[in-house]
């Protein structure tokens, strides 16, 4: 039997209409059974190498989440998986780990690893197939120079701007009693010194006189010298870019030189509560300034009940939180709302969605630029009668600060 | 000017807790020729020892070197027997730095998952004390710790200088050989030299954890900076270490204070290699004799 030109056009016609068949059935298929298993989100954490204090904190944030929603009967009625692997610390193993969720894995979502090193790479990688890279440590200038649209930092403001609210408060601050001179000993080290910078010119173009600025080692141990220079230089204000054994270190020196002057501000150190005062002694705190992204006592949206189940799930008490956990527990808070909103989760509605609205979390109610950088200013806190506080804005204080500093032992 | 004379004090009062250090480390060498790398390390053990007796047993941690120190000595006496001694031949001084780096590393590795990684500080209740001497600020833990490593370096001194075991080891320096022809116990003066050396260790580290914060990893920024000193002052000598020491401190902290602490650190490797150019045995070594 020779076959007609006709009879072939049908013979191909069915095995096409099959075949369609065949793959639209497979589809359906696949598609029905993730719908009823759980959601699976890739995450990869720093579980050892340098970061694994932080990482862990965040595991800690990331997987009281999970048990909350999935308490709460999931996402969209699905449970959520964690899929967690360790990157010991490194930038590759990171990027390699979120190749592998997205490519081997087939996660539906992807949460951010610990701090910007990790991150920026990272965020490459998710934005390179269209996922969502909505991350809570990696808010350092490497990560947004890359201008991707897909990133979502989920703290108040980029760690660049993260002490420009104590600039805002200095200018609130009644003429008279203004800093008119300020010193900036900072350390070398990107998520110190440039914040330190930025205040610095913030202030000059207020008027604020620069006594002595300088930039110290990170193996520096002593700070007697650098602090007696200062003191012999009588600033109001010394700001110090810190991260946390120059922190004790530089008030240790403060006390021994007996110089107080009327405001110290130090971006890192006098913010972790339970070390601080062990530190530089409990009655030496008072009066000094910080940041912080995360309160544990904060108004903002869940918070309450996150420190709740925290301390339910881990023990110590509400000083012993790592911010990094309310961090990584926001990212959380983040997908469930937008999920929630969009009935999907889908990664290409998830970004367009996030950019448009604002969101609330623990870290308080996000909303992001084009590149993922937070639009909001962290809090100033305060050590005030020996208790870390809040203090500006007024809008989240939860005490009155104080200036000028109390002289040390006061 | 009166910068810089707050820094020189706070220098000289540094300097003198690293030349308690160094003393060990530079007497080790000058009787055995070996370079023991994990002074650094046992400096910091000592300072965790002295940290432990004081959080736990409320023991200040000035006279917890009367207990850090004879423990550490009677550690030093077993580290020099078990690991130091069986090594013989013409290669046993590049061997010894090789066990005594393991040790090094070892310590670290004990202390990290013991103590964490944390920095710790031993803080007694007088470490924001300073007094006022002529409009000088002079925190009180740094002159306790630049008194006691004084007093603990006169006390090396009028052991070597007074005493029999003193002239055997003075004796072994100057000439092994000669030293055991005479009747000196050579093995006897190498076990009992290296626990000396690290109990000075052990002191000087009780007075470092009250001034400086330090984890298992501060060893590394400690050994280079005691080897600089040794070699500055001139390997075996005990003199030239304290003055390299105190040159040290000095230096750091007047660059620190006048020009910037970047350059802190780096200006003492300057003056150390400007002062090996024009003198290669150091402050007080003595040019190398053949035998």
């Amino acid at each position: 039997m020779t076959r007609t030109p006709a009879r072939r056009l049908a013979a191909a016609l069915v095995t096409s209409v099959v075949v369609a068949a065949a793959v639209v059935a497979s589809g359906s298929a696949a598609h029905a059974r993730t719908s009823a298993g759980p959601i699976k989100i890739g995450i990869s954490l720093s579980l050892s190498g340098d970061f694994s204090d932080s990482g862990k904190a965040a595991q800690r944030g990331y997987k009281l989440w999970r048990n909350v929603v999935n308490a709460h009967g999931g996402v969209l009625g699905r449970k959520v998986e964690l899929i967690v692997k360790d990157d010991t610390s490194s930038p590759t193993q990171a990027s390699t780990n979120y190749q592998n969720f997205i490519t081997k894995d087939k996660v539906d979502l992807v949460f951010g690893p610990f701090s910007t090193l990790l991150s920026a790479p990272s965020a490459a990688v998710a934005n390179r197939y269209g996922y969502a890279f909505i991350e809570p440590a990696g808010g350092g200038p490497a990560v947004f120079q890359e201008k991707l649209h897909n990133v979502f930092f989920t703290q108040p403001a980029p760690v660049l701007q993260s002490a420009d609210v104590f600039v805002k408060y200095l200018l609130s601050l009644p003429k008279s009693q203004q800093p008119k001179t300020a010193a900036y000993p900072s350390l070398d080290d990107p998520f110190a010194s440039p914040i330190a910078d930025r205040v610095r010119t913030l202030l000059e173009k207020a008027g604020v006189k620069t006594v002595y600025k300088t930039v110290y080692p990170s193996e520096t141990t002593d700070m007697t010298p650098i602090m007696q220079k200062i003191a012999s230089k009588h600033p109001d204000a010394v700001i110090g870019g810190t991260q946390s054994n120059d922190a004790f270190a530089q008030v240790k020196a403060m006390i021994q030189l007996k110089f107080s002057p009327k405001f110290v501000f130090l971006t890192n150190g006098p913010n972790d509560p339970a070390e601080f005062p062990s530190k530089v002694g409990a009655n030496n705190v008072n009066g000094i300034f910080s940041t912080g992204d995360w309160f544990p006592q904060e108004r903002s949206p869940g918070n309450a009940a996150f420190v709740k189940a925290y301390i339910k799930a881990y023990g110590g008490t509400v000083d012993t939180i790592d911010p990094t956990a309310a961090e990584a527990y926001a990212v959380g808070q983040v997908v469930q709302d937008v999920a929630k909103k969009i009935h999907s989760i889908d990664n290409k509605t998830i970004i367009a969605t996030l950019h448009a609205g604002s969101w609330p979390t623990v870290e308080g109610v996000l909303h992001w630029n084009s590149i993922g950088e937070p639009q909001g200013s962290d809090l100033l806190v305060e050590w005030v009668n020996g208790k870390l506080n809040p203090v500006f804005p007024k809008a989240v204080a939860l005490a009155t600060p104080i200036t000028p500093k109390p002289g040390w032992g006061g | 000017m009166h910068g810089v004379v707050q820094a020189i004090i706070l220098g000289v009062l540094i300097g003198g807790v690293y030349a308690l250090m160094a003393s060990g480390l530079t007497l080790v060498f000058g009787i055995m020729r070996v370079i023991n790398v994990a002074q650094g390390a046992l400096v910091i053990l000592a300072a965790y020892l002295s940290y432990a007796l004081f959080t736990h047993l409320h023991i200040d941690p000035f006279l917890s070197i009367l207990i850090v120190t004879p423990a550490m000595f009677v550690l030093g006496v077993a580290v020099q027997l078990v690991f130091v001694r069986s090594l013989r031949g013409p290669d046993a001084s590049e061997l010894s730095l090789l066990v005594t780096w393991a040790l090094a590393l070892g310590i670290e590795g004990a202390l990290s998952a013991v103590f964490k990684t944390t920095y710790r500080s031993t803080l007694p209740s007088y470490t924001y004390h300073s007094w006022n001497v002529f409009g000088y600020q002079v925190g009180v833990v740094r002159v306790l710790g630049f008194g006691a490593s004084a007093f603990l370096l006169g006390v090396l001194s009028l052991l070597l200088t007074r005493t029999r075991f003193g002239r055997a080891v003075r004796a072994t320096v100057q000439n092994p050989t000669a030293a055991t022809l005479l009747g000196v116990d050579s093995n006897h003066v190498q076990t009992l030299s290296f626990g000396i050396g690290v109990s000075m260790a052990a002191a000087a580290g009780a007075v470092y954890g009250v001034i400086y914060p330090f984890n298992p990893g501060s060893h590394y920024d400690l050994i280079s900076r005691l080897l600089s000193i040794v070699v500055l002052g001139g390997l075996g000598s005990i003199g030239g270490a304290v003055a390299a020491a105190l040159t040290m401190g000095v230096v750091e902290s007047v660059v620190a204070v006048e020009i910037s602490p970047t350059w802190a650190a780096f200006s003492f490797f300057i003056v150390l290699i400007a002062f090996l150019l024009v003198r290669p045995q150091g402050i007080f070594g003595l040019r190398e004799r053949t035998l």
